[in-house]
């Protein structure tokens, strides 16, 4: 009964989504207009100390689980007597901020309710940014709080994101959570061929209580990134440095070559990278070594109004095909083990290792493209997009077809289908899930 | 005889006159006229469809010199925060759920409709664009404007320009093959004060997007001295911090 509601739920939402297709056909019967609309009464132009603006959404996704997998062998291996995973979410991510003088205070808050039938109801609350920002002059400004840097000009990956949590690969622009840290920006522009240069310094102090997702007990991580403007190009350097945290190096780029065609392209090594890897009994050894990930892209929109991104992704930190052979390995022994002789221990070796193995992007080389079609046959405020990954070290990978539509300003309608392609012992091949349904809509307020 | 002489002489005069009419010095007053140096603004843009549903927003823009120009969206909810910069050819968009800038092309349009980023973030005319022919006639002049680059987005561009106040009255906009693109029409001449008198609204449409239509609306329209460093793209996330 409980399912039968969520697809009726899911389906409410899709209604909106097909709308536009159906009425673009009534709206080609309109009569010319003759608007004048010369009235130009804009009370918002007196700006206020503060404001504050919000976006509530709600969806309803759905996981197809895929019980053959060896990653659904490590999660259940007892099996679940259902072939699909529900979750409804409601989440509202408000953000605000009041000014005085030079002095700004600004926060974006993001809480989550959700509902599924194996944790119930519950919530996810977090500040994602939290800072006081001095704005002394246009070329200088400094913040002290929780802020995001989001470094890189990648699209899907930013190996060059030294202070910034890995972005969701299925959502690129979803908003992340920052870290505690002082920062500031210095910019000059000048005359010539350099046109601009800005150094953006960061201090960042990590504790048990501060920053504590970085693998370190106490320290202070300095970091920075000089970006130039000249011939028509974006260069930024970055480094980061930490008595406790491998040292990092960086630099990445952008350029228009054509109005319509965008490169660009991102390189970091991370020296003294120490990589887990499991072998086939669940041991596990350190590999320490000067990781070098890179990624060049492109962004091309045609005369169709139709945007491309395409991403070669090289990740220095990742895992050879043989490494994830022996991690799938470990997980089959230990799903064998148990069910021939009761015991977890493999497969509960497994599953510690799989904070290593079962992050995204965990291997070595991947193709990234996204294509998108604005406004097709004249349906206006609509968007269709496909986008594909493809691990090229083991052939395996995922496409995702998702259509938006806005047609209330404010009012947002999403549908978006992925499926996971792979055979076996590759990574899309053996995750939990084969499919992930997600409908949503979003309100701006 | 002499007379006569004096009459062919003031004819000649006259003619080389008319001749000597430099139409890139009318279209460097003509970007004059039409805003300072360096001045802000807050702009309306409306799309309105064939049915009659219309999209509005609202933005802040500051513009220095004849090629930098930075807008923020203030409105709607759904775009607030979203700023766009363009130094000279290159353009970015920064919307803050991204938090970063990525680069956008002039033939795009950040808000939909007819208008397209060119038509936003509008530099002076004088920096894409040469005069190549004019025309004289009782309304006023055409300027015949070949753009500079193939990065501008509109190769040919008609200006028809009012002779007393030296402000457009319409823009045609045509691709290099020839074909319109869109028209742009200045409406409603209105006096900003501080010697800023000029239209206050553009309309547009265009064969390409039949029977829609997209207006901007100009609305306190002052100069200001700006900094350099506001049109960079570390700036972009805190252009909104200009308004006064």
């Amino acid at each position: 009964m409980i399912h039968a509601l969520r697809y009726v739920f899911l389906i409410v939402i899709f209604i909106p989504v097909l709308l536009p297709v159906c009425g673009s056909a009534q709206e080609e019967d309109s009569d010319s207009f003759d608007t004048e609309v010369t009235d130009f009464d804009i009370p918002e132009v007196d700006k206020k100390p503060y404001s504050f603006s919000a976006e509530l959404e709600v969806s309803e996704n759905i996981k197809g689980y895929d019980n053959d997998s060896l990653l659904f062998y490590q999660k259940f291996p007892d099996g679940t007597d259902k072939d699909t995973f529900f979750q409804t979410d409601f989440n509202l991510k408000a953000e605000g901020d009041y000014t005085y003088d030079i002095v700004k205070l600004y926060t974006r808050l993001n809480g989550t309710l959700y509902y599924n039938e194996d944790e119930h109801w519950e919530t996810d609350f977090k500040a994602e940014e939290a800072y006081v920002s001095f704005q002394q002059s246009p070329a200088f400004s400094l913040d002290i709080g929780k802020k995001v840097f989001k470094w890189g000009k990648g699209y899907a990956w930013n190996p060059t994101a030294f202070f910034s949590r890995p972005k969701n690969l299925e959502d690129p622009d979803a908003t992340l959570e920052g870290f505690y840290a002082v920062s500031s920006d210095m910019i000059k522009s000048m005359d010539g061929p350099l046109k601009t240069i800005a150094f953006t310094p960061v201090i960042m102090p990590v504790s048990d209580h501060l920053n504590d997702d970085w693998e370190s007990e106490t320290d202070v991580i300095f970091g920075g990134k000089i970006y130039f403007f000249t011939c028509d190009t974006d260069i930024d350097f970055m480094f980061l440095y930490g008595s406790e945290v491998p040292d990092r190096f960086g630099l990445d780029f952008s350029k228009n070559i054509f109005p319509n065609f965008e490169i660009h392209g991102e390189a970091a090594i991370v020296k003294d990278y120490v990589k887990y890897i499991t072998d086939r009994q669940g041991n596990l050894t350190e590999k320490k070594y000067n990781a070098i990930s890179y990624l060049f892209g492109i962004r091309y929109l045609s005369s169709m109004d139709t945007t491309t991104i395409f991403e070669y992704y090289r990740n220095g930190k990742g895992y050879t095909s043989d490494e994830f052979e022996d991690y799938f390995s470990l997980i089959e022994t230990g799903y064998s083990q148990y069910h021939n002789s009761g015991q977890m221990n493999v497969l509960m070796k497994s599953r510690l290792h799989g904070k290593y193995y079962n992050r995204q992007t965990a291997m070595k080389d991947y193709l990234y493209l996204k294509v998108s079609q604005k406004e097709p046959f004249d349906i206006l405020y609509f968007t269709p997009s496909v986008t594909a990954i493809y691990n090229i070290n083991d052939k395996s990978g995922s496409i995702a077809s998702q259509i938006t539509y806005t047609p209330i300003t404010n009012l947002e309608f999403d549908l978006k289908a992925t499926f996971l392609l792979g055979s076996k012992y590759t990574e899309y091949g053996e995750k939990v899930n084969d499919y992930n349904i997600t409908a949503s809509v979003k309100y701006y307020f | 005889m002499k007379k006569t002489i004096l009459i062919i002489l003031i004819s000649l005069y006259s003619a080389a006159a008319a001749f000597a009419l430099d139409g890139n010095e009318i279209l460097k007053k003509v970007d004059r006229n039409l805003n300072p140096e360096s001045f802000e603004m807050y702009r309306k843009l409306i799309n309105i469809e064939p049915n009659g549903l219309k999209k509005e927003f609202l933005m802040y823009s500051v513009k220095k010199g004849k090629e930098k120009i930075a807008s923020v969206f203030l409105s709607p909810a759904s775009e607030k925060g979203r700023s766009t910069l363009r130094v000279g050819e290159n353009m970015w968009l920064y919307i803050p759920n991204v938090g970063k800038p990525i680069r956008i092309t002039s033939l795009q349009s950040v808000t939909g409709g007819v208008f397209n980023n060119a038509d936003i973030m509008r530099v002076d005319y004088s920096s894409e664009y040469n005069c190549e022919k004019i025309e004289t006639s009782d309304d006023g002049y055409v300027l015949h404007l070949k753009a500079k680059t193939s990065s501008v987005a509109y190769d040919i561009v008609k200006m028809f320009v009012d002779v007393k106040r030296l402000l457009p009255n319409k823009i045609a906009c045509y691709a290099s093959s020839g074909m319109l693109i869109k028209n742009l029409y200045f409406k409603n001449i209105k006096d900003f004060g501080d010697g800023i008198v000029r239209p206050a609204v553009i309309e547009t449409d265009s064969p390409l997007y039949k029977d829609y239509k997209s207006i901007i609306i100009f609305a306190k329209i002052k100069k200001r001295k700006l900094s350099d460093e506001i049109f960079t793209l570390n700036y972009m996330p805190k252009v909104e911090s200009l308004r006064q």
